[in-house]
C-alpha cells in the first residue's frame, strides 16, 4: 500500500512540469485529505503492535515524498531562472539614457586651471567692475593724461571720465585701496579694446597678479612666472626668456617668452619662425602706483603681471582662430 | 620704425652677425620684430655697359643690344623695355644665373636672333613692384661689378617695435647709441657745421615758452628743390619706409631719420611777415599738407605767419607754406617742443606723424642746432644755395630740467634680489653717457638730455637690469606666506553654480557685454540705456541689462547651424549703469527644443516652464533661503507663463517664456529663460546637526478640488500657516482637470506627512489634523474633499 503510494508520488512528482503543478502532488499525497495524511488517519484502527510499525511507515514515506518534492522544486527553479535569464537578455550596447553633456567654456576652463596653480601658491582672487573711471583705469596705474600708452589702449568710453576697463589692473588699485599689505592676489576677468580684426576682439580675458610685501624681487617674480608656465603648460623644462618691455605701472618691465609649444621652438606660422611666444607681462611695481594708493614705496615693494587669456587658452587647446572663442557655436564649445 | 643695418653700421659696428645683433637689441628691450633682407638671394648678377642699341630686325618692341660687361667680348642681349638706349648702365643677369623667381638664364634666339643673357628690372630683382622698365643704374657704376655690391643688397632691414618710454630710439643715432652700450663700444663725435654764406635775417618769436623752449630757424637763398635726391639717400629713406618727395622734404625726412630731430622747411615766399609760435585761435582753419583742412582747437600749438597759423607745432605743416620743386628760399625750422604739449594733439585730429610720434616722447633738446646745421649741410650739398645765419629762439627756463638721482647700492639689490658689481655698474653709466658721482655704497647719478624716461632710481635700475641682461638674473622663490587665507564654507561659489547647470546639460556661453539697441529694446525697454561713446558697431552699442539677448542670438546662430535643442547659460556682468553698484553679476539660462536629444526607449517632448524651473531650483537649493515664484508679467516674457523669483521676499530674478511677439521678431521658437543675481543665491549656510525622530513616519493622503486660480503655493503655505507640530512634510503629488471635474475647477492630491520626536501617533490624531486641514481650505479655498 504504502509503496504504491510512493510510487504513484514519484511518478506524480517527476511529471509535474512547473511550480503549480508540483504543488497540486503535494497536496494529493500530504495534503490534508492527501493518500498519506488518509493512511494516518486510518492507525487507529490498527492493532497496538501494528500501530507503531505502520507510523514508521508512514513518516518515512512522508519524508521520502517531502524530499522528492524538495528536489524536483529545485530543479523546477533552475529552469525558470534560466528561462527568465533568456528572456531579459538585453543589448548592453544600446546607449545609456539621458546622455545629455553640458559643459564650461574653454576661458572659464583656462581661467580655473590659471586660479587653481595661483591658489597653490597663496594667491587669492579678487574681481572688479568693468565699467572703470579714470583713475583706477589710468591715473592711479602711472598713467596719466596724454600719456602715449593711453594710445595703446584703444579705450572704450562713456564719457569723458568714465571707460570700460582695457586691462584688470584697476583691480590691483582697488585692492591696494582695501587691503594693507602683505598682499597676493589675483586679478581674473574681461577687459575691452576697441579694436576688432582677425587677431582682436572687442573684448577679452586677462588675468592680473600683485605681490606688495616688505621684500619682493625681480628675481622671485621670475621664478614665480618660471613656476607658473611650467605648471600651465605641464613641461617640467619648458624654456621661459625675460625681454625687457615697457608698462607704464611697473619698472623694471618686462615680457616672458616661452619656447613654441607647436613647433618646440623650431620656428613656426603661430611664433612667427622666431621660436619663441609672448605669453605675458611682468614687473615690479612702479613707485607712483603705489604712492596712489597711499603705500610707502620705500617700506613695500610690488610684483605684478598680466596676461591674456585667450592666447593662452589657444595655445594649450590648439584653437587657431581668437574668434571662436565669442561664437559660441556648440560645435567648438562641445570640444571642451 | 625700420632702419637699414649697413646706415646703423656706418655708425657703430660691432663685429656680430646683423642676425646676433637683432637678438641682441631685443634682449635689450628694443625688439626687434623682423630682420628682413633688403633682396632675396641670387648671384651672376653685374652691371653691365649699353655700348649699342639698335632696333630688332624681327620685331617691333624688341631692342638688339650690345652690353659691355667687362668680360672682354660685348654681350649681344635682346630686351623689350621701353627705356633700354645706349650708355645706360643696367642689370645684366648672364647666361647660368638664377632670378628670384627660379628663372634659370640661358642662352636663347628671339625671333632668329641669338640673346645671351637678359637686362632686368626692379620687379625681376625683387626691390619693388614696378614694371616701369629696366633698372637704369648710376652711371658711375663700375662696369662688371656685382649688382649685389652695386645697390648694396646685402643690406637687411631691421624693424623695430619700440615702446613708448624710448623716444631717443627713433633715430640712426638713437639705436647706435643703445647697440654701443650693448657692446661696449663708444661712439664717434660728429659736430655738423654747414657753410654759411647769406645774410638774410628772419624774425620768429615764440608766445608760449614753455610749449616750445626751442625755436630755431635759418632761410638759404637760391636752392634747386627740382634736382635729384641722391641714389644713396634715397635708397636709405626707401629702407627705412618712407616716400621720396623732393629733395628738401627727403633731406628733412633723412635728417629725422638719422638724429631723430623732426624738422619742416617752410617756402619763405609764401610766409607773410614774420614767425609766432602760440596757441591757435578759437575758429582758425588750417589746411595741412595731407589736404585736410582742420578747425584748431584753443590750446593747440601752431606756427603761425602775420596772417594765420602755416603749421601745427610738432604734427605737420600747412599746405600754403610748403616747398614746391619751383622753390628757391626756403625757411627750416628746428624746434624743441615739450612733450606734453604734443601729446594727443596729433591724436585729436586723427592724425599720426614721424614729428608727432617723437615729439610726444621726447626728442633731444640738445640736438636741435646740430640738426640744423646738418640738414644745411645736406641741401647746400644736394640743392646748392646760401645759408644764412641761424635765428634762434631759446628759454633755457623752460628746458626739461635734468636733476640729480641718488641710487643705492643697496636699493639696486632689493629691487633685483642680487647685488651688482659697483664697478660694472660705473662702467655702464659711462656707456650710457649717464654723468655720475660716487659715494660709499652709493651714486648721484644725472641722465643725458636724450633719456626723458630717466627721473627716478627705478629707471635706474632697470637700466642696469636690462644691460645685465635679465636672463642672466638669478631665480628665486617666493617666501612662504603663512597666512591662511579666510573662506566661509558657506559661501556658494560661481564655480558650484556653473558646474551644477553642466550637469544638467547646460553648455557654458561667452558673450559680449555690449549689444544692439534694438535688442535693449526689445528685452528690457524700461532699463537704463548705457551707450558707448565709440563702440565698435551698432549691434555692439549698448552695455547689457541682461544677458538674455547674448543668449537669444547664441541659440539663433547653433539653430541656423542645424542644432535646433539647445541649453545654454552665461554668468557675467550686468549693467544698470556707470557705478561699481550698478554692475551685478548675474547667471542666465536658455532652453529650447526637445528635452532630451532624440533616443531610443524613451519619448520625445518639447521642454516646459518647470524643466527651467528645476534649472533654476537646483540653483537656488545651493543657498539658504525663502524663495518663491509668483506670477508676473516681464516685457520680454509671456504673460501666463512668467514667474517673479523673490528670496525672503526681495525679488532675485526672472524666470519664463519667451513672448510669441518676440518670437516672431526673433524668429526664434518656443523657448524657456532664466536670470539670477549671482550674489542673492550665494550665501548657504553651515549645517548644524539636528536628531531625528524614531517614531514612525505616516503618511495621509488627500484630494480637494479648487478653482483653477488657487495656486499650489498658495494651498501649501496656507497648510504649513496651521503650524501642525508633527506636520513634517507636504507634497503635492498630482493635479488634475477634465472629465469628472468641474469647468474652472482642478483636482489637487497632497500628501501629508506626519512624525512626532516623541511617541507614535495614533489614527485618531491623525485623523483629526487632517480634517482640521480640511476645513480649514474648505473655508478658505471652497475646496471640496472629493
Amino acid at each position: 500500500m504504502i509503496n504504491k503510494i510512493i510510487t504513484d508520488a514519484k511518478k506524480s512528482i517527476a511529471s509535474a512540469i512547473d511550480l503549480k503543478a508540483l504543488d497540486d502532488s503535494r497536496v494529493l499525497f500530504l495534503g490534508k485529505k492527501g493518500e498519506l495524511t488518509d493512511l494516518l488517519k486510518g492507525l487507529g484502527k490498527l492493532s497496538k503492535e501494528e500501530r507503531p510499525v505502520m507510523g514508521e511507515a508512514i513518516n518515512e514515506a512522508k519524508v521520502k515524498i517531502q524530499n522528492l518534492i524538495e528536489s524536483r522544486k529545485e530543479e523546477l527553479e533552475e529552469v525558470a531562472l534560466q528561462k527568465r535569464l533568456l528572456e531579459e537578455r538585453i543589448d548592453v550596447t544600446l546607449p545609456g539614457r539621458n546622455i545629455e553633456k553640458g559643459g564650461l567654456h574653454p576661458i572659464t576652463q583656462t581661467l580655473h586651471h590659471i586660479q587653481n596653480i595661483f591658489a597653490k601658491a597663496g594667491f587669492e582672487i579678487e574681481i572688479g567692475p568693468e565699467i572703470e573711471d579714470d583713475f583706477h583705469n589710468f591715473s592711479a596705474l602711472n598713467i596719466p593724461e596724454h600719456h602715449p600708452a593711453r594710445a595703446m589702449h584703444d579705450t572704450f568710453y562713456f564719457d569723458a571720465n568714465t571707460v570700460l576697463r582695457t586691462h584688470t589692473s584697476p583691480v590691483q588699485i582697488r585692492t591696494l585701496q582695501r587691503q594693507k599689505p602683505p598682499v597676493r592676489v589675483i586679478a581674473p576677468g574681461k577687459v575691452y579694446r576697441c579694436d576688432s580684426d582677425v587677431t582682436h576682439t572687442p573684448m577679452f580675458h586677462q588675468v592680473e597678479g600683485l605681490i606688495v610685501d616688505k621684500e619682493a624681487s625681480f628675481a622671485q617674480l621670475k621664478g614665480l612666472l618660471i613656476d607658473f608656465l611650467r605648471a600651465y603648460f605641464e613641461k617640467d623644462d619648458l624654456k621661459v626668456r625675460f625681454r625687457p618691455s615697457y608698462f607704464p605701472f611697473t619698472e623694471p618691465s618686462a615680457e616672458a617668452d616661452i619656447e613654441c609649444v607647436i613647433c618646440g621652438g623650431d620656428g613656426c606660422r603661430v611664433c612667427k619662425k622666431s621660436g619663441w611666444l609672448e605669453v605675458l607681462g611682468c614687473g615690479v611695481v612702479h613707485p607712483n602706483v603705489l604712492s596712489a594708493v597711499k603705500i610707502n614705496p620705500n617700506e613695500f615693494s610690488g610684483l605684478a603681471f598680466g596676461m591674456g587669456v585667450e592666447r593662452l587658452a589657444m595655445l594649450r587647446y590648439s584653437v587657431n582662430d581668437l574668434r571662436l572663442f565669442f561664437e559660441n557655436d556648440i560645435r567648438f564649445l562641445n570640444q571642451f | 620704425m625700420n632702419i637699414s643695418t649697413r646706415w646703423l653700421r656706418e655708425w657703430v659696428d660691432p663685429k656680430v652677425s646683423d642676425t646676433e645683433l637683432s637678438e641682441k637689441l631685443t634682449m635689450a628691450g628694443l625688439e626687434v620684430e623682423r630682420l628682413a633682407p633688403v633682396a632675396p638671394p641670387f648671384e651672376g648678377l653685374v652691371v653691365g655697359h649699353v655700348v649699342n642699341c639698335a632696333r630688332h630686325p624681327n620685331a617691333d618692341k624688341l631692342s638688339l643690344c650690345e652690353v659691355d660687361i667687362g668680360s672682354g667680348n660685348n654681350l649681344q642681349i635682346i630686351c623689350g623695355a621701353p627705356n633700354v638706349r645706349k650708355d645706360l648702365k643696367v642689370v645684366v643677369a648672364t647666361v647660368g644665373s638664377v632670378l628670384p623667381n627660379n628663372l634659370k638664364i640661358k642662352r636663347a634666339k628671339l625671333r632668329g636672333v641669338e640673346s645671351n643673357g637678359m637686362i632686368c628690372s626692379e620687379s625681376e630683382i625683387c626691390l619693388s613692384d614696378s614694371h616701369e622698365g629696366i633698372l637704369e643704374l648710376d652711371l658711375s657704376a663700375t662696369i662688371g661689378e656685382n649688382v649685389r655690391t652695386v645697390l648694396d643688397l646685402d643690406d637687411h632691414i631691421i624693424e623695430l617695435d619700440l615702446t613708448p618710454n624710448r623716444g631717443d630710439c627713433f633715430s640712426v643715432l638713437g639705436v647706435a647709441r643703445e647697440v654701443c652700450v650693448n657692446y661696449d663700444l663708444s661712439l664717434p663725435l660728429t659736430d655738423y657745421v654747414a657753410k654759411q654764406e647769406g645774410s638774410k635775417s628772419f624774425t620768429a618769436k615764440v608766445s608760449s615758452p614753455s610749449d616750445c623752449p626751442k625755436y630755431l630757424t635759418r632761410v638759404i637763398e637760391g636752392v634747386d628743390n627740382s634736382a635729384t635726391t641722391p641714389k644713396w639717400m634715397a635708397q636709405r629713406l626707401q629702407r627705412a619706409s618712407q616716400q621720396l618727395h623732393s629733395p628738401i622734404v627727403d633731406i628733412t625726412n633723412y635728417v629725422l631719420l638719422e638724429l631723430g630731430q623732426p624738422m619742416h622747411a617752410f617756402d619763405l615766399t609764401t610766409i607773410n611777415g614774420d614767425i609766432e609760435v602760440r596757441a591757435a585761435k578759437k575758429g582758425e582753419k588750417l589746411e595741412l599738407l595731407n589736404d585736410q583742412t582742420v578747425s584748431l582747437n584753443k590750446d593747440t600749438l601752431v606756427i603761425a605767419d602775420d596772417n594765420s597759423a602755416i603749421a601745427i607745432a610738432g604734427v605737420m605743416g600747412g599746405l600754403k607754406t610748403a616747398t614746391l620743386s619751383s622753390s628757391s628760399k626756403i625757411l627750416l625750422e628746428s624746434a624743441f617742443f615739450d612733450p606734453i604739449a604734443i601729446s594727443g594733439v596729433a591724436r585729436s585730429y586723427g592724425l599720426h606723424t614721424e614729428s608727432s610720434l617723437r615729439f610726444e616722447r621726447g626728442v633731444d633738446f640738445n640736438i636741435t642746432k646740430q640738426a640744423l646745421e646738418r640738414a644745411t649741410e645736406l641741401v647746400l650739398d644736394i640743392c646748392g644755395g646760401k645759408a644764412s645765419p641761424i635765428n634762434e629762439c631759446i628759454n633755457p627756463s623752460s628746458l626739461p630740467l635734468l636733476e640729480p638721482i641718488e641710487i643705492s647700492r643697496e636699493k639696486i639689490a632689493s629691487v633685483l634680489g642680487f647685488d651688482l658689481d659697483p664697478k660694472w655698474v660705473e662702467s655702464k653709466f659711462k656707456f650710457l653717457e649717464f654723468k655720475y658721482k660716487a659715494h660709499k655704497d652709493s651714486w648721484t647719478v644725472t641722465p643725458p638730455s636724450f633719456r626723458f624716461d630717466v627721473r627716478i632710481p627705478a629707471d635706474i635700475i632697470e637700466e642696469l637690469a636690462r644691460l645685465y641682461g635679465y636672463d642672466k638674473i638669478p631665480v628665486k622663490k617666493l617666501s612662504i606666506d603663512a597666512n591662511i587665507a579666510h573662506s566661509s564654507q558657506s559661501k556658494v561659489s560661481s564655480y558650484d553654480l556653473s558646474q551644477s547647470l553642466v550637469n544638467r546639460g547646460y553648455q557654458e556661453v561667452i558673450t559680449y557685454s555690449f549689444i544692439s539697441d534694438e535688442y535693449h529694446d526689445l528685452i528690457d525697454p524700461s532699463a537704463k540705456k548705457i551707450l558707448l561713446k565709440n563702440p565698435i558697431s551698432d549691434d555692439m552699442s549698448v552695455m547689457r541689462s541682461s544677458l538674455w539677448p547674448g543668449l537669444l542670438e547664441t541659440v539663433k546662430m547653433n539653430r541656423r547651424r542645424g542644432h535646433q535643442n539647445a541649453r545654454f547659460f552665461e554668468t557675467g556682468l550686468s549693467f544698470s549703469g556707470t557705478s561699481v553698484e550698478d554692475q551685478k553679476q548675474k547667471v542666465a539660462g536658455i532652453i529650447c527644443g526637445n528635452r532630451f536629444e532624440s533616443q531610443w526607449g524613451s519619448g520625445d517632448r518639447e521642454v516646459d516652464f518647470f524643466d527651467a524651473k528645476s534649472d533654476v531650483q537646483s540653483l537656488l537649493d545651493h543657498g539658504k533661503g525663502d524663495y518663491s515664484f509668483e506670477a508676473a508679467e516681464h516685457p520680454a516674457l509671456q504673460a501666463g507663463q512668467s514667474a517673479k523669483i523673490s528670496k525672503n521676499g526681495q525679488f532675485i530674478g526672472w524666470l519664463g517664456a519667451l513672448s510669441p511677439v518676440l518670437q516672431k521678431k526673433l524668429s526664434l521658437p518656443n523657448l524657456f529663460l532664466f536670470e539670477l543675481n549671482q550674489s542673492d543665491i550665494e550665501q548657504g549656510e553651515i549645517s548644524s546637526y539636528e536628531s531625528f525622530s524614531s517614531f514612525q513616519a505616516s503618511q495621509r493622503d488627500i484630494a480637494l478640488v479648487v478653482s483653477k486660480d488657487v495656486s499650489s503655493e498658495q494651498l501649501i503655505n496656507s497648510i504649513r500657516s496651521l503650524k501642525q507640530n508633527d506636520l513634517i512634510d507636504v507634497n503635492l503629488f498630482d493635479v488634475y482637470e477634465g472629465q469628472h471635474i468641474e469647468e474652472g475647477k482642478k483636482s489637487v492630491a497632497l500628501n501629508l506627512t506626519y512624525q512626532s520626536i516623541d511617541t507614535t501617533l495614533t489614527d485618531e490624531q491623525l485623523e483629526q489634523n487632517v480634517s482640521k486641514i480640511v476645513t480649514h481650505l474648505e473655508s478658505k479655498f471652497s475646496a471640496k474633499l472629493r
